[in-house]
């Protein structure tokens, strides 16, 4: 943190000027605070091996702007999980954990008084020719009037005339662009009769935010296992690289952090980074039969930069002599946005204390927890909370909850400050201002209340579905001994999750015979079929009534290089003039395009010849872009992309459904029919943010998460196999149900042709060569609400085309010990000849990975 | 071969090692006070009655899943080494029998059960940990004390028996 | 206020500790124990989303105890 005692900064003078902060400001509420590598997740040390695969979405409700019309969208978090936990060898286990959540929405970057109108309403003219309120727009540099006691007066906003006191804040919002973080964890335990010990690590990366993280930890039990002492720590270490906006940053008031802006591309990048060290002890004992206690102390030491670089503060400079001036007359403040200060240490303790009791005669088992924490930022916490754990026979569970936090304020907490000083020449003596100082409400005194509950219900075959969901609603006035009173930050939200787990070993030992399980390892490799490369869906299907295959299949395609046009790459000047409309010439054109997608493969063999599947898909994207060289200018008013950052979106994509029906199946050849469709569960409305006054609009086609419209994919599949070879084709397509989605387009038709011949290097693993022809149509009709249109990919005509590619995979099953049966498959697909519709990046390719298992 | 070498002492440095302790613990002494049921409550096996036969005595709850895992191996045991003189027995702990009956309705066995309802017997084994197995000799001695189940340590136990079953056949 | 919170929690300590000496379970005695209603974390998937929200929106530090105990007991 620079030093600025008795330094005199200078700040911007634009005053009365809407900003636009990070895009990447919610991004930095989901990882900042959580240090992701301090915690010991419980689901690696599970007792079973497990694999779990968890959807959660988190949705808030919308901030109170005390009845400024608001359009923005409360913050949501879209959450993918998957996670288990292996053995290896009978005392050794690896677990992994892998996390990707994308946020999005509106959040607070500082609080003003009300006074100060800093929501301000954003209007546009509508076609009826009066105005509509769309929104509203921060607005962080403003004049506020006080009284003598530094009351904030509220003002007539035609006149100009105070009307009273208005001793009221407000939190000023701002709208984001979603984005994107990932986090993976991967660790080993190692156990003995009476002691464990584990390590793990792993890494959180978001665009402005990067961790990596270590933790041992360990277990030692003594009197035949009644009392467990349990012992861990961790580091992290977290480097910043926060891109403050292009639109915001004259606005903001930054010097504190002068030595740690770089300037790169055109934007401006605050960096800094931070250390966290943890450590705990716990210990466990068993009480009775029927009851245990478990305590536990942890201390974390953290120190380097905890700041919030997105979250600002409100300084209200009042000139000295006008405070004996005349009482009558009110005092004009002028408001300016300081990044925030933070300490740069921090040291916190936590206590925990659990009693579980056994309820014989529901056998049922309820869960205390009291937890208490302090920190040398004067943040004191206190949690209780309460689970009842009722099991319904051997299949049903349900668990209600009720929780109550209570934290009190940090001691540089406060909503704004004010400074007796005037700002001349932009220059203020920062020595006059506090060392430290915040406005983040989650710094502030509150209290919150929540409940929910969780519904377990476990299938056949080690196969286990939750639900769970609480909703949380947070209040100044529930602070625990707090006054209350203020209530502008209090909000609520609700969280609603969906998990599969799948135990594996369960899977195992309900197998008939598993004891000699060298026989039912030859059988897994020898008496099913052979499964068709990677990147080829509905390509295979069940044998055994009864049967049921859980498989994943991840898929990554990048975009980059040249812009083409047909087969043939386009120069600048002709997208400019070629690539959009011929009203409206090119000024962006993408530089790179990542697709992620993630599908769960879930299949249920009815009979012998009819199959069913299920296939939710989560997708997510990234994508940059350029100006374009002979582009023409900026026009004011008009979207422009600015700056280094590019584009993130991600969440559900669409869900695919179908019937796979066997036509053929003699020794050697095997024909089946697929009628397969997809529901919209995708998103195809996502929007960018607002920039200043100007909308962001909808993003563009080739990013929202899915096509929108009710399909049709249907597909015939050949597959032959003789020796150590095999072989197969398969036709597919694409066709949209429906004339247009909610946004007003429809995606292209799609068809498929495909190849494919494969050899056994071994008895486990495969190899296979394929070409595939695909044929995609243009998107039809167009956007009916606003998109900016500043490049080709906004462009209905520039999508689709004729393609063909080259696919190299693998594919082995793992033919016997602990993991015997599951499989997997590779493929890499070579575009080899491509003929774009209009102007289109190039396509540099697409990896398949899959994993099956059946039970 | 190195592997036979490596395993052969490993079940000499094992046997000699538990040779020490199974002076004191011998059968005779503790089994007075196993009064040893079927799970419907019918007098089952004096084990004294069993002198002259390898014992594998295993100690088990239907709650316990190292127990449940371990049954196949038993049953493999019981099956291949019945008529060279093994009796493997699965001694029940569980607090309420009819938990320990449903279980072995869904998951039956070929060994014989029995149960333990004053618990007396597990008292008198010391038995320290679910599962506990005990392995006895011809003469009645405790030769091999083994606890919990993993199946990487069947081997080292199938080894261990067979060699039990050689000795004075 | 402070004082009280650690009082209390020494005096957890102490009483856990102490109570080690004459807790009398048997190890055939924990078939409730072992349910998995009675585990430390009866659902972790939840926990984690939860201190994730919590940690998010919340100034408290997310620790979390290492794992372990309790249960069946089982070697």
């Amino acid at each position: 943190m620079p030093k600025h005692h008795g330094s005199y900064h200078s700040i911007s003078d634009l005053k009365e000027s809407p900003i636009k902060p990070k895009k990447t400001l919610q991004a930095f509420t989901s990882a900042a605070l959580v240090l992701p590598g301090l915690l010991l997740t419980s689901a690696h040390a599970a007792d079973k091996d497990r694999i779990n695969f968890q959807y959660s979405r988190y949705q808030e409700g919308e901030r109170n702007l005390f009845g400024v019309p608001n359009n923005l969208k409360p913050i949501s978090a879209d959450v993918l999980h998957g996670s288990g936990s292996l053995s290896l060898t009978d005392r050794t286990k690896f677990f992994y954990s892998y996390t990707q959540d994308t946020w999005s929405g509106a959040t607070p970057i500082t609080i003003a008084p009300l006074a100060a109108n800093s929501n301000n309403p954003v209007l546009r003219d509508n076609p009826f020719g009066g105005t509509t309120i769309v929104g509203a727009s921060p607005l962080i540099n403003r004049t506020v009037q006080l009284d003598h006691d530094l009351n904030p007066l509220r003002q007539d906003p035609r006149t100009g005339q105070i009307t009273g006191q208005d001793s009221r804040s407000v939190m000023v919002l701002s709208s984001a662009s979603p984005e994107t973080r990932n986090q993976g964890n991967f660790g080993l335990s190692r156990e003995w009769n009476e002691a464990a010990v584990n390590m793990g690590g792993g890494f959180s990366t978001e665009r402005d935010y990067k961790s990596s993280f270590g933790n041992i930890g360990g277990r030692l039990d003594f009197n035949q296992k009644l009392t467990s002492l349990k012992f861990g720590s961790g580091y992290t270490h977290s480097e910043i690289g926060a891109i403050l906006d292009h639109d915001a940053s004259p606005y903001i008031t930054k010097t504190a952090y002068a030595r740690q802006i770089e300037r790169k591309g055109g934007s401006e990048i605050l960096r800094g980074d931070r250390q966290d060290w943890t450590a705990n002890i716990g210990l466990t004992q068993i009480l009775t039969k029927s009851a245990l206690v478990d305590v536990s102390v942890g201390y974390t030491h953290s120190n380097g930069f905890m700041e919030n670089p997105y979250k600002v503060m409100s300084v209200i400079f009042i000139d000295p002599v006008a405070l004996n001036n005349n009482l009558a007359t009110p005092i004009s403040g002028d408001m300016r946005a300081l990044i925030e200060q933070r300490p740069n240490i921090r040291n916190q303790l936590a206590f925990n204390t659990k009693y579980i009791q056994y309820i014989a005669p529901f056998d049922a088992a309820l869960h205390l927890n009291y937890k208490f924490t302090l920190d040398d930022w004067g943040v004191n916490t206190n949690t209780f909370d309460a689970n009842w754990v009722q099991p319904f026979g051997n299949e049903w569970t349900f668990t209600p909850r009720i929780r109550y936090y209570s934290q009190d304020a940090a001691s540089f907490y406060q909503p704004y400050l004010f400074s007796r000083q005037t700002v001349q020449m932009n220059k203020f003596d920062a020595g006059k201002l506090p060392d430290n100082f915040s406005s983040d409400h989650r710094l502030a005194g509150f209290g919150a209340l929540s409940g929910g509950a969780t519904l377990n219900r476990r299938l056949s075959k080690g196969i286990n579905l939750e639900a769970g969901f609480e909703y949380y609603t947070r209040a100044s006035a529930m602070q625990i001994g707090g006054g209350g009173g203020n209530s502008f930050a209090d909000f609520d939200y609700y969280v609603a999750s969906a998990a599969l787990r799948l135990d594996m070993e369960g899977v195992g030992t309900s197998r008939p015979g598993a004891g000699n399980s060298s026989h039912n390892q030859h059988s897994v490799v020898h008496h099913q079929h052979k499964i068709p490369p990677a990147g080829i869906m509905f390509g295979h299907m069940l044998d055994k009534p009864g049967d049921f295959m859980m498989g994943y299949r991840l898929m990554l395609g990048r975009a980059d290089g040249h812009m083409m046009h047909g087969s043939h790459k386009a120069s600048d000047p002709v997208i400019v003039e070629q690539g959009c409309s011929d009203t409206l010439p090119c000024r962006f054109t993408p530089t790179y395009m990542n697709m992620r997608m993630h599908m769960l493969d879930i299949m249920y063999a009815p009979t012998k010849w009819w199959n069913v599947m299920l296939m939710p898909t989560f997708m997510d994207m990234d994508m940059n872009l350029r100006r374009l060289d002979k582009a023409p200018p900026p026009v004011p008013g008009v979207h422009e992309h600015q700056g280094i950052a590019g584009h993130e979106t991600g969440a559900v994509g669409d869900t695919y459904f179908s019937s796979l029906i066997k036509l053929i199946s003699i020794p050697g050849h095997r024909v089946h029919m697929n009628l397969g469709f997809s529901a919209p569960t995708g998103k195809v409305d996502i929007e960018l943010r607002r920039m200043a006054k100007v909308d962001g609009g909808l993003i563009h086609f080739g990013m929202q998460l899915g096509s929108g419209t009710w399909d049709f994919m249907p597909s015939l599949t050949y597959t032959g196999e003789k020796n150590r070879w095999s072989w197969g084709a398969q036709v597919s397509g694409v066709k949209r149900l429906e004339e247009k989605n909610k946004s007003g387009y429809r995606l292209g038709d799609l068809a498929q042709a495909t190849t494919w011949g494969g050899y056994d290097l071994t008895r486990w693993l495969t190899a296979s060569v394929r070409g595939a022809y695909t044929w995609q149509g243009a998107v039809q009709r167009d956007f009916d609400s606003f998109n900016a249109r500043i490049g080709p990919m906004d462009f209905p005509a520039n999508y689709g085309g004729q393609f063909w590619d080259i696919g190299l995979g693998m594919s082995a099953v793992i033919p016997g010990g602990r993991f015997a049966g599951n499989r997997f498959g590779f493929e890499w697909i070579q575009p080899v000849r491509n003929d774009f519709n209009g102007y289109q990046l190039d396509r540099k390719g697409m990896l398949s990975a899959t994993w099956s298992y059946r039970f | 071969m190195t592997n036979k070498i490596r395993r052969v002492f490993f079940i000499t440095l094992l046997l000699s090692l538990v040779a020490t302790t199974a002076m004191a613990e011998h059968l005779d002494e503790i089994s007075a006070a196993c009064t040893l049921t079927t799970l419907d409550g019918a007098p089952a096996h004096n084990l004294r009655e069993l002198k002259g036969k390898v014992i594998y005595m295993d100690f088990w709850a239907s709650w316990c899943p190292p127990c449940v895992k371990s049954f196949p191996f038993l049953n493999e045991l019981n099956h291949d080494m019945k008529d060279k003189g093994l009796q493997v027995i699965g001694i029940n702990l569980d607090e309420k029998v009819s938990d320990a009956q449903e279980f072995l309705a869904n998951h039956p066995v070929d060994f014989s059960i029995v149960a333990d309802p004053s618990k007396q017997c597990a008292k008198g084994f010391e038995v320290m940990a679910m599962p506990t197995s005990y392995l006895i000799d011809r003469k009645g001695n405790i030769r091999h004390i083994h606890r919990g189940f993993r199946t990487g340590e069947t081997e080292e136990l199938r080894a261990l028996i067979a060699q039990l079953v050689m000795e004075n056949p | 206020m402070k004082e009280i919170h650690y009082v209390m929690i020494k005096s957890m300590l102490v009483v856990s500790i102490g109570l080690t000496g004459c807790v009398n379970v048997a190890p055939w005695e924990r078939g409730n124990l072992a349910k998995p209603q009675m585990a430390l974390d009866p659902h972790p998937l939840q926990s984690e989303i939860q201190s994730h929200n919590y940690s998010s929106r919340e100034a408290a530090p997310s620790h979390k105890s290492s794992t372990g105990g309790g249960g069946c007991g089982c070697y």
